[in-house]
């Protein structure tokens, strides 16, 4: 039904054709038989990581042999999609997609029976930068300017971000250990109340990932500050880095899948190439453009190098500001 | 420009087949809200990628449908069996189901249907003609003023039954304390969880509302068929009743014009204030209802009949609820802010096709978006169209006999509380909601502001602690806001008046 529609669209005549010939022969190598391929997710329905999830569910059941689809589990802060994944038959039919919130961070801080040597990288989707942002009629419109602003009056700057802890916090904290600032924290419910609260003039400053305001950006109704990260954001070019200012703070978030680490090599190996082949066909890689999701896969290997390296990064940041011994 | 583009839009909307994916959607929408448990907002998720293989026109037509349908079949189960089958129907059930033991699911069914209606195509004529004026003064909101917002709602609801205030009180507390169990919004600390780590997202609002409401009244009515069983081996010359419907007559059971028309000043109430409140982020249609109802309360000539089977109760809380469908896309419209979760997926559904919600969205995709507007117009058409036939049917379902009714409600209740979060969790905070609403109701205590309590607690308790953050601690700044004050001083003097009057009719 997929292909017929597709090529009824017209978007993608020549990749169906190839999947087509590629796709009895993988058929038949497949180690995951016939049973649907799970994509967990620890957050609710309609953000970025289920639309980036759909996006690899709808191109890569031709290059991996079984069907795939995405189930949402919010429940218990996120934790309950990890402990289902967890908990699942360890044949690669059980995947968790998530950013390093409900794994990393959740790994150190929550009462979890796991550690983080218990879960392998599968892949990579993308880094997502987070950016500070504000309305294009504050007095602050540089990073210059909010240093300036909270060394003159400290916890003063009113700066909102989801969730205590998580991928657009944690770079703040990181920020204010780095230089000495010291600003004060509102935690909000997500990206959509902090937008409305900057917008509104309750708050000064907010944090969000670059997708959720890049247009506004563009069409001037909101001043992008700053991306924390080594390089600038491929969607808001305009926007510095706080490292170009002479501030050595960066923490991308990832999205990866990953596996328990007792789903054989041979199956991860496996779901890694599919996986990678299926982002690299000009199908996905349309609707991961039309969708703004920049996915630029990393395999196995290097999304675990990533992995290891963000475990050890915030078991700093977390042991640095008390969180944990 | 604007001719051209409407001409096409009219050519989009109206083609047989988003017609068909409008019908299919209030159908599939209607079947949907009327599980307790399972709603729109999740058959809408669960539809998502549907975006991938339809054109626009036809994907926004069904989700629209499915939106649209899930709001009004709601009030089905809340009608028919006292079970809310959404929760923006919780405020439906209180008069509703008390309509339904009178003998009268039909009127209170057909009242829910027009009111919806009513309040739902104004609200999508707000959307598309004021929807940036109204954005901006929902930007005005900020915690301060939805702190004064929450606490008026909750003032309002508390108050609602006559005789009844501290018992009132008392449930919005304990419903206020059931939704602080989990992370604190704050400071990220799990609190009131005794250890129990499933209990660290909190308990979630389906499995709470359906408990209290459905399996209460299971276990209620299965006491109550175990005594008259044990009464009736005593005194065997109890009546049998001779049909499944027993002794129901529907032709005595039809909404005539004049009882409608006497909905007329609570539909608008209900109306306003849903529109109103639907345009706030993260305000909510539950919230809507319930104020509607107790505004409508307040200012209609038989207040005392609420509670008891009122239409005028079934009629604001429909329209109030109904009325956020249309305003709860403004935010999104005129900021690309998802107000609520039908919002946000919305909004996604919209990123997939490669649409950026925002001010810009309108321009850059003209004749999909006024098609859209067209749909979300004529799709409330089509769901007065199918209900209508619908509803005779479903009044009918209504006045099955409980015992075999009640069974059936519950184990469609059981799964569609697990299908919502996939959570095993969920079924054991249904149980013991059940429990809880079992002992509530023996004891006489109010449901209402228990489940309003909960509901509002999480945006209450974040506003007000951000308002304190923002303030540095100092609680004058909650009286920062000329909105906050207003609020305030209209709760202060409609209690005091209401009180006064009450005083003095007795």
């Amino acid at each position: 039904m997929f292909l017929s529609k597709t090529t009824r669209k017209g978007t993608a005549a020549t990749a169906v054709a190839a999947m087509m010939a590629i796709a009895p022969t993988l058929g038949a190598a497949s180690p995951l038989g016939t049973d649907p391929i799970r994509l967990v997710i620890p957050f609710g329905p309609g953000g970025g990581s289920d639309i980036t999830a759909r996006v690899l569910a709808a191109t890569a059941p031709e290059f991996c042999g079984p069907r795939i689809d995405v189930v949402s589990m919010s429940g218990a802060a996120g934790l309950e999609a990890v402990n289902f994944v967890r908990n699942a038959t360890p044949n690669g039919h059980t995947l968790l997609v998530t950013d390093y919130g409900p794994i990393v961070t959740s790994g150190y801080v929550d009462d979890v029976d796991w550690s983080h040597d218990d879960w392998q990288p599968v892949m990579n989707f993308t880094e997502w930068l987070p950016v500070v942002y504000t309305r294009p009629d504050h007095a602050i419109q540089t990073i210059e300017d909010w240093v300036a602003a909270a060394e003159a009056n400290p916890d003063t700057i009113t700066f909102g971000h989801a969730s205590p802890l998580g991928l657009v916090h944690l770079p703040l904290i990181l920020f204010e250990m780095e230089t000495g600032l010291r600003n004060v924290h509102v935690p909000t419910s997500g990206g959509g109340e902090t937008r409305s609260l900057v917008m509104g003039g309750h708050i000064d400053l907010g944090m969000t990932l670059p997708p959720s305001i890049a247009s506004e950006v563009a069409s001037g109704e909101l001043t992008a500050l700053g991306v924390f990260s080594q390089e600038r954001s491929p969607i808001l070019p305009d926007t510095p880095t706080f490292v170009e200012s002479g501030y050595d703070v960066v923490l991308p978030a990832w999205l990866m899948i990953f596996a328990t680490s007792d789903v054989p090599a041979e199956t991860v190996a496996f779901l890694q190439d599919c996986f990678m082949e299926a982002l690299a066909s000009p199908t996905a890689v349309a609707m991961s453009n039309r969708v703004n999701a920049g996915i630029e896969p990393l395999n196995a290997a290097d999304s675990t190098a990533l992995y290891q390296a963000t475990v050890a990064s915030i078991g700093g940041i977390l042991r640095d500001i008390g969180e944990i011994d | 420009m604007f001719v051209e583009s409407f001409v096409a839009a009219l050519y989009l909307a109206f083609s047989p087949e988003v017609i068909l994916y409008v019908a299919i959607g209030v159908m599939m929408g209607i079947t949907l809200g009327a599980i307790p448990g399972l709603s729109g907002d999740m058959a809408i998720a669960i539809l998502l990628p549907i975006v991938f293989f339809l054109e626009p026109a036809a994907a926004l037509g069904l989700l629209t449908g499915i939106y649209k349908g899930g709001m009004f079949g709601g009030s089905i189960s809340a009608i028919s069996f006292g079970v809310p089958g959404t929760p923006g129907s919780a405020a439906t059930a209180i008069d509703g189901y008390q309509a339904k033991l009178k003998g009268y699911p039909n009127k209170a069914l057909n009242t829910a249907l027009y009111s919806s209606v009513i309040g739902d195509t104004t609200s999508d004529f707000v959307l598309i003609f004021l929807a940036l004026p109204l954005a901006i003064v929902a930007l005005t909101f900020g915690p301060v003023e939805f702190f004064a917002l929450y606490a008026f709602s909750l003032l309002l609801i508390s108050a609602l039954t006559k005789g009844k205030v501290a018992k009132g009180v008392a449930m919005a507390a304990l419903g206020i304390l059931l939704a602080m169990i989990g992370r604190d919004p704050i400071g990220g600390s799990i609190r009131l969880t005794f250890g129990i780590p499933e209990l660290a997202g909190g308990l979630a609002l389906i499995p709470v509302l359906v408990g209290i409401f459905a399996v209460s009244e299971l276990i209620i009515q299965l006491g109550r068929a175990w005594m008259e069983r044990a009464r009736k081996i005593v005194d065997d010359t109890r009546r049998q009743a001779e049909s499944l419907l027993g002794d129901y007559d529907s032709s005595k059971d039809k909404l005539t014009f004049r009882e409608f028309r006497a909905t007329w000043r609570a539909t608008s109430i209900g109306t306003t204030m849903g529109t109103l409140i639907g345009a706030l982020p993260g305000a909510g249609s539950s919230l809507a209802a319930f104020i509607s109802y107790g505004l409508a309360q307040r200012f209609s000539r038989r207040g005392d009949e609420f509670g008891k089977g009122s239409l005028e109760g079934v009629a604001a809380a429909e329209a109030g609820n109904s009325a956020t469908s249309g305003s709860t896309l403004i935010p999104l419209f005129a900021f690309g802010i998802p107000g609520s979760a039908t919002a946000a997926l919305f909004g996604a559904a919209f990123i997939l096709m490669g649409m950026t919600p925002g001010p810009r969205l309108i321009y850059d995709h003209t004749e999909v978006i006024y098609a859209l507007f067209l749909i979300l117009i004529y799709a409330n058409l089509i769901n007065l169209a199918l209900s209508h036939f619908l509803l005779p049917l479903y009044s009918k379902i209504a006045m099955i006999q409980s015992r075999i009714l009640l069974p059936i409600v519950c184990v469609l209740a059981i799964l569609g509380t697990f299908a919502a979060g996939n959570s095993v969790i969920d079924v054991w905070v249904l149980l013991f909601a059940g429990l809880l609403g079992v002992v509530l109701r023996l004891y006489n205590f109010p449901l209402a502001p228990l489940i309003l309590g909960f509901i509002v607690a999480p945006g209450a308790e974040r506003a007000l602690r951000q308002s304190l953050l923002i303030g540095r601690g100092e609680w004058t700044h909650l009286l920062s806001s000329p909105i906050a004050i207003g609020l305030y001083a209209t709760a202060a003097i409609m209690i005091i008046t209401f009180t006064f009057v009450l005083r003095e009719r007795k």
